[in-house]
């Protein structure tokens, strides 16, 4: 019998706390027709990134304040999300930039609406790898009916068909 | 004897309120669909345990746990052990030969449902090529927490009120105590128990209690909760809500009066639910004159200093001191202890009959700092103030905020809120906005929690949205009134993105099994019930029907049925097509403005009526092949031809003849007088007539908010109520009249956003290009400051001074 050597790495990670961050973020993926772009708007709820960023950078980290500590999110956020038409054939993101409004914190990539496709397929695992239960919700828009897809647990590439 | 058995069942979902398609009606003819059927066969059946309004019944029963409990912590072992007698007193109709109580300590055992049911997180790839599995240091903290210490109670000494032995029977986090006589309707039993366990490291486990350890001063915060055996609830519409206990749903309780002597180490200070019935034992004669003088003070008086925390920070006593707390018709009990502990208290002057002053309080460590001590305590304060006019009196003595290792979570009469501030360099401590707007929020949320579901006593685990939601509003509403530059509350368009994704469950859905607990328990309810606050009933309505629940709901246990019920029965407004939409189903607003069509009324009046009709066909646009011809100069044949004419040429389609003019005088003949002025009047007036077409794209039917913009600038709201759907749930039409010098020039739907609208683009007419929010950032950096790619800057290296002067 075969043993499967199994590689473990050990990751950091905060604690499970029931604070009242909701560990939901949002994602319109929006097929704008006028500007030839798919726009990509990610909205986190402002209270679960400033936990994040403190993770993820360090305790000083003030969103409020610094442009710097934005950015840095923005580039977290731009790492951890990928589109592509197929293994082949994926789709360059470009990271716009980032915003806070009200409540909640803004991330914006954009890349050109492909010309030929049926199916996209998507990774979004930005939270999921400090926050096992960080559920990631894509909304497809601007091709008739929305379609969604769900992110969390171990899920990595995920398709959707128009 | 104790025992314990395999798990016998599964996690079954007791699915109380069914979705609201009734499965007898079937509507298999044309496609209508009625969004405004009654609910009432949806509903559980009024009966006299819970009635047709919404109020409990004529026999509503609920039962009453009383606690005596004698608790000691070790704090070297970070053990518990107590002695507890429990009154049980049987209300209900029904004979009991059973108990069932929660141990819920037991989640934390290694064979716990829960630990067992618990699923890994990775994605495991056994080839070669596979890149590592992940597991976190925190998963591996919590298997060897768990592996190094015995976790769960240890019962022993189950006794019956004659000394007698009972036989109990652990199942997984529930104990079942056979009684050795069956309990009579409306008679009571007494038994008593010892339990102990070993407090969990909260941060190492996950837990809404436990111990936090400090590694500077040496010292534990302790923070207990669901630190008792006690009874599951036993309810009308479930019997025995005994469902094991997983982590997350939360706790159904009993209501009753406790008496809880607590040992601790002579230094530490206890904050605990209920009433000390002993300061002159552990509090200094200075303690309780500063409690004395905080009843009436303006600000926080401290009971103990930051000073006077921080010297006994210094040592650790082996003496104890026994504090005594009573509470009085409370469904749980919860406690903290820390010699860290700083407390201040400020005396909220309520007035009223019931409570009149109620003593705020706040319990932390040095770690809360400016933070706590500026804003814990009023912010209790000022939830109170807020909720109370919503529901009644705060009723309970004290309230209470305590900093621990727990985000947020409440118990009656004492929260536990996690927010702090940070130690800088130069031993300063300080705190970000967010972490401000953080704690002013988490201490409004969970003290609200007291209110609901504390006293309005629902089934946290069945129907979380019945506290969660209804406090989400309310927090709110509360945050608003603090500083309404903070954004607190649920706007309707935030839910909006939620509401159109594939991915969601109605509200209505057993808590267990929903997705995304998050929006679905809190924000999409809160976000209902500020609609049916702002849009749909107005505030008085709203806010007499949401009084009268809490009311009626005080000390008691509703169910979703009698806070639907209530609402309806109490504003004097039908709501079933609100609680159907927003509450069975996932269906979501998306009203769209198709057309409108402008009219005029036809005088009948020949001499009038042509004369528009010539003006009508003048003002079409002419036709490409004339004006072609004209620019080319083409000659047309009458105008070279002007001697051949006849009456045509002079007299047109329009023209008006005797004939025309007997015609309409034989019609004013034929008409009633009553017609005649209707005909007289409307001609005259000339009003402007507009049809407006909707159509309902999101299946929930909502009220039609409308803004009318005239060619004069000004503008107009008018609301035309959801009842327009009725008939129709797709397609309405609507005549609007306006004054003959009051003609539109465009309509909106919804121009603020109230009622979660999807899609705000095909809300006005003319249409409007609805820019993305992307195209809006896009222009907003251009305009505004100078564009900086702030994503090169952030990777700019600091220049050393050498470096600065060599530029």
């Amino acid at each position: 019998m075969k043993a499967w050597l199994l590689a473990i790495v050990v990751v950091l990670i905060a604690p499970p706390s029931f604070a009242h961050q909701l560990k939901a973020a949002i994602t319109t993926v929006l097929f704008n027709q006028r500007s030839g772009n798919i726009e990509i708007m990610h909205r986190f709820h402002l209270h679960d990134t400033e936990h994040a960023v403190e993770r993820i950078f360090d305790d000083h980290a003030d969103l409020f304040n610094s442009e710097e500590d934005r950015a840095r999110f923005a580039q977290y956020v731009d790492n951890r999300v990928a589109m592509r038409i197929s293994p082949a054939q994926p789709l360059p993101l470009e990271l716009v930039g980032a915003e806070i409004d009200g409540r909640f914190f803004w991330v914006y990539q954009q890349t050109s609406i492909p010309k030929q496709f049926d199916t996209l397929e998507m990774q979004h695992g930005v939270l999921r790898d400090i926050w096992p239960q960080q559920v990631n919700l894509v909304n497809f828009e601007g091709l008739g009916k929305v379609k969604s897809l769900h992110f969390n647990g171990d899920d990595n590439w995920l398709s959707v068909s128009f | 004897m104790i025992r314990t058995l395999p798990l016998l069942t599964l996690l079954s979902s007791v699915a109380l309120s069914t979705v609201a398609s009734a499965t007898a009606i079937k509507q298999t003819k044309g496609s209508f669909e009625d969004k405004f059927r009654q609910l009432d066969e949806t509903l559980p059946t009024a009966n006299v345990y819970r009635s047709a309004a919404g109020a409990p019944g004529e026999r509503y029963w609920q039962q009453q746990v009383d606690y005596d409990i004698d608790v000691t912590l070790n704090e070297q072992a970070r053990r518990l052990s107590a002695s507890q007698t429990i009154r049980y007193q049987n209300n209900s109709p029904h004979q009991l030969k059973y108990l069932w109580l929660q141990l819920d300590q037991n989640i934390f055992k290694s064979d716990s449902m829960a630990e067992r049911s618990a699923t890994f997180g990775n994605e495991l790839q056994s080839n070669p090529i596979a890149k590592p599995a992940k597991i976190s240091l925190n998963q591996l903290r919590r298997q060897q927490f768990m592996a190094d210490n015995e976790l769960g109670f240890v019962i022993s000494n189950v006794t019956d009120s004659n000394g007698q032995e009972l036989k109990v029977t652990i199942v997984d986090t529930m104990m079942r105590v056979d009684l050795n006589q069956p309990l009579a309707s409306n008679e009571a039993t007494e038994f008593s128990l010892d339990f102990a366990f070993n407090i969990v490291e909260e941060d190492a486990v996950g837990a809404r209690s436990g111990y936090e350890h400090f590694e500077k001063d040496g010292n534990d915060i302790f923070l207990l909760a669901q630190w008792f055996p006690r009874l599951t609830a036993y309810t009308d519409y479930e019997a025995w809500t005994n469902k094991a206990f997983l982590g997350s749903g939360e706790f159904t309780l009993e209501f009753g009066d406790y008496d809880v002597e607590i040992t601790v180490p002579a230094d530490h200070i206890v904050s605990a639910t209920g009433e000390l019935a002993n300061p002159n034992t552990v509090l200094t004669k200075t303690q309780q004159k500063r409690l004395e003088q905080a009843k009436t003070a303006k600000r926080p008086v401290f009971v103990v200093t930051e000073e006077e925390a921080l010297e006994k920070e210094k040592s650790q006593t082996k003496d104890t001191k026994t504090w005594h707390f009573k509470a009085q018709n409370v469904r749980d009990f919860a406690w903290a202890s820390s010699r860290k502990f700083m407390w201040d208290a400020k005396g909220y002057q309520q007035g009223g009959d019931e409570q009149p002053l109620v003593m705020a309080m706040s319990f932390y460590p040095k770690e809360g700092g400016d933070l706590w001590k500026k804003y814990s305590t009023e912010s209790v304060i000022h939830t109170m103030e807020v909720y109370s006019r919503f529901s009644f009196d705060y009723p309970y003595p004290t309230a209470q905020s305590v900093n621990g290792p727990v985000g947020g979570m409440e118990y009656p009469m004492i929260t536990f809120n996690g927010p702090r501030t940070k130690l800088q360099e130069d031993g300063s401590r300080t705190y970000s906005l967010a972490e401000k707007r953080f704690l002013i929020g988490v201490v409004i949320h969970e003290i609200g929690h007291i209110y609901f579901p504390m006293i309005v006593n629902s089934d946290e685990r069945q129907w979380t949205w019945m506290d969660e939601g209804l406090n989400s509003f309310l927090d709110g509403v509360a945050g608003r009134e603090w500083d309404p530059t903070i954004p607190w509350g649920v706007e309707p368009r935030d839910i909006a993105a939620y509401m159109k994704s594939e991915h969601q469950t109605p509200i209505m859905t057993q808590s267990d099994s929903v997705l995304r607990l998050g929006p679905n328990a809190y924000t999409k309810p809160a976000a209902a019930l500020n609609i049916l606050r702002e849009v749909i009933l107005g505030r008085e309505l709203f806010d007499f029907a949401f009084k009268e629940y809490a009311q009626r709901w005080k000390y008691k246990r509703p169910t979703p049925a009698d806070f639907f019920r209530t609402m309806e029965e109490a504003s004097g407004v039908d709501l079933d097509w609100f609680w159907r939409g927003w509450f069975y189903t996932t269906d979501h607003v998306d009203i769209s403005l198709d057309k409108i069509y402008q009219l005029r009324i036809d005088t009948k009046n020949p001499d009038i009526d042509y004369g528009r009709l010539r003006e009508f066909e003048k003002n079409k646009p002419m036709s490409l092949f004339v004006k072609r011809n004209r620019e080319e100069g083409r000659a047309l044949w009458i105008d070279k031809n002007q001697d051949v004419q006849d009456f045509y040429d002079q007299n047109d389609r329009f023209t008006v003849t005797n004939k025309e003019r007997n015609e309409y005088q034989a019609f004013l003949d034929k008409l009633k007088p009553w017609e005649k002025r209707t005909l007289e009047r409307a001609v005259a007036e000339d009003n402007n007539y507009y049809v407006m077409e909707f159509s309902n794209l999101g299946g929930l039917v909502m009220p039609i908010l409308l803004e009318l913009t005239y060619q004069d600038g000004s503008k107009e709201e008018r609301m035309i109520p959801a009842e327009i759907w009725r008939k129709n749930a797709r397609h309405v039409s609507k005549l609007i009249i306006t004054d003959k010098d009051k003609p539109l020039a465009s309509v909106s739907v919804d121009p603020r956003w109230e009622t979660a609208d999807v899609d705000i683009e095909n809300n006005h007419y003319p249409r409007r290009i609805i820019e993305s929010r992307l195209e809006v950032f896009k222009k907003k950096k251009r305009d505004g400051k100078v564009y900086r790619d702030i994503m090169q800057d952030s990777k700019t290296k600091i220049k050393t001074e050498k470096e600065q002067e060599d530029n």
